[in-house]
């Protein structure tokens, strides 16, 4: 759906909330790499700014869904636009929940201590946040680009953040089954990796909304799940 | 007391009407081209499109008003319970007391509020006595929600009441003849919200005993009390279907454009 809407008020009014939702993609996408950077290079001060940070994303969400209930009450949308307002409402749920995410990361950075045998996993954490960080970029880019394709390939990509999730958990257990006095730590570090595994699910979240924009569906396929750790 | 039927419960209903390759010309005017719909009973269904899309032009084929109109001729078929109703063994004036129909000003007769309900029943003979004709007359003007309004004023003239309450005099009138189906051309457009709203709650109560068939130019008014509606555009049934499908996630791109607000 291209072309404008005769009362162009309407264009401006779900241009901005759709602006609003894409900057606070940037903003989480920035609160995640300073995240994971403050906890491997254990820089305290960054992962506080992070946490602070975080209220701005709060706000925006609010923002965001106080805009969409104004369109809703005085625009009576329908149709595509009906479905973009319902994305809007979803998305930005999404973003907020990863933005609490990475305060959670940065909440713990202080407790994970230098330990160098357990920050080895620092590096399969540092591939897992890329790999997720690249998930929630190119859904927010199937999302505003109406990429059907773009959303399903980032769905199908939710399969090995789960696989690098387990990987992480199993070697975190091995620490700890090892030697106990590694046992705080690693909790910590599950936690995170676990937090990092959820932005992955909200990724594909918002790629469902993509699609449903599109075409008026939610994706047929079932989300695709690799969680093994509940059966270890 | 209200049945909470939902706009989900459409199907399995009966077909009340059923259309099959209409056209409607006037003069030259190719107005209404292959229109195939089937009117279920016990539903509101609206029929909206942009000004001159053949949608009332096709409701007035339902109850052959476009009889009147010596240019107008219609082809094709449409049967009220699987008979043509455009058989020429059909009367007109019997059709209509079976159709009626409800127009986008209110227009009593220059009668009393009693006179203008019970003039369909008069002439149709379908009140033995004045008694059963008083019934009758208290009977179509609860139906029309206006009985306690007007029940200690039934002599006085029915132009003297408000706008709202004259158009659902005429729905009162519409009704007294007992039909089975009402024809609804913007029956609102002319009514302030609140009077639209006590139109719109009428209707709803309708859709008990009759099928309910209603033009708008008002998209939310067609979502708020249709359960099916159908898309007209430059004379083609573009799109009909569920009410909530239609408003969600229409199929064709025009019916897209149209309930949204978009050039197109």
């Amino acid at each position: 759906m291209n072309t404008n809407h005769i009362l162009s008020a309407f264009d401006r009014d779900l241009e901005g909330v759709q602006a609003k939702v894409m900057r606070m993609g940037g903003m989480v996408e920035q609160a995640l790499r300073d995240s994971i950077t403050a906890l491997l290079s254990h820089d305290i001060e960054m992962a506080a700014r992070v946490r602070q940070d975080d209220r701005a994303i709060d706000e925006l969400d609010e923002a965001v869904k106080s805009d969409c209930a104004r369109i809703l009450a005085l625009r009576a949308p329908t149709a595509v636009d009906l479905r973009v307002v319902l994305s809007v409402i979803e998305i930005s749920s999404n973003l907020e929940r990863c933005g609490d995410y990475a305060k959670n990361i940065a909440k713990r950075t202080p407790s994970v201590g230098v330990q160098h045998d357990i920050m080895e996993t620092g590096t399969a954490l540092r591939r897992m946040a890329e790999f997720v960080q690249a998930m929630l970029s190119d859904a927010l880019d199937s999302y505003i680009h109406q990429d059907e394709d773009k959303a399903l390939d980032v769905i199908q990509r939710d399969v090995e953040a789960d696989q690098m999730y387990n990987t992480l958990f199993r070697s975190l257990l091995t620490h700890m089954m090892e030697d106990p006095r590694s046992i705080a730590t690693a909790m910590h570090l599950h936690f995170i990796a676990k937090n990092i595994e959820r932005v992955g699910d909200h990724a594909t979240g918002i790629c469902e909304q993509a699609i449903y924009v599109l075409t008026g569906e939610m994706p047929q396929e079932p989300r695709p799940k690799q969680d093994s750790t509940t059966r270890m | 007391m209200y049945d909470t039927t939902s706009e989900k419960d459409v199907d399995q209903k009966t077909i009340k009407f059923s259309a099959r390759k209409v056209q409607v010309f006037y003069g030259d005017t190719h107005a209404i081209k292959d229109v195939d719909v089937d009117i279920e009973d016990k539903t509101v269904t609206a029929f909206i499109g942009p000004s001159g899309c053949g949608k009332s032009t096709f409701l007035r084929c339902l109850n052959r008003m476009n009889d009147t109109i010596d240019i107008c001729r219609i082809e094709g078929d449409i049967r009220l319970d699987g008979e043509d109703i455009y058989d020429r063994r059909v009367d007109p004036v019997q059709l209509r007391a079976k159709v009626g129909m409800v127009f986008q000003k209110p227009n009593p007769f220059p009668k009393s509020i009693y006179d203008n309900v019970a003039y369909g029943p008069r002439i149709h003979g379908l009140a033995r006595s004045k008694a059963d004709l008083d019934q009758i007359v208290e009977r179509a003007l609860r139906r029309g929600a206006l009985w306690d309004e007007v029940k200690d004023r039934l002599h006085a003239p029915g132009t003297g009441l408000s706008g709202g309450q004259q158009q659902r005099l005429c729905i009162a009138r519409a009704v007294a003849t007992e039909p089975e189906v009402l024809l609804m051309d913007e029956p609102c457009s002319a009514l302030d919200p609140i009077a639209t709203a006590q139109v719109e709650e009428l209707i709803a109560e309708l859709r008990r005993d009759y099928s309910v068939v209603i033009v708008t130019h008002s998209m939310q008014q067609a979502a708020r009390v249709s359960q099916k509606t159908a898309f007209f555009h430059l004379g083609n049934l573009v799109e009909f279907g569920e009410t909530g499908n239609i408003f969600t996630n229409p199929e064709d791109k025009r019916t897209e454009s149209y309930i949204t607000g978009r050039i197109g």
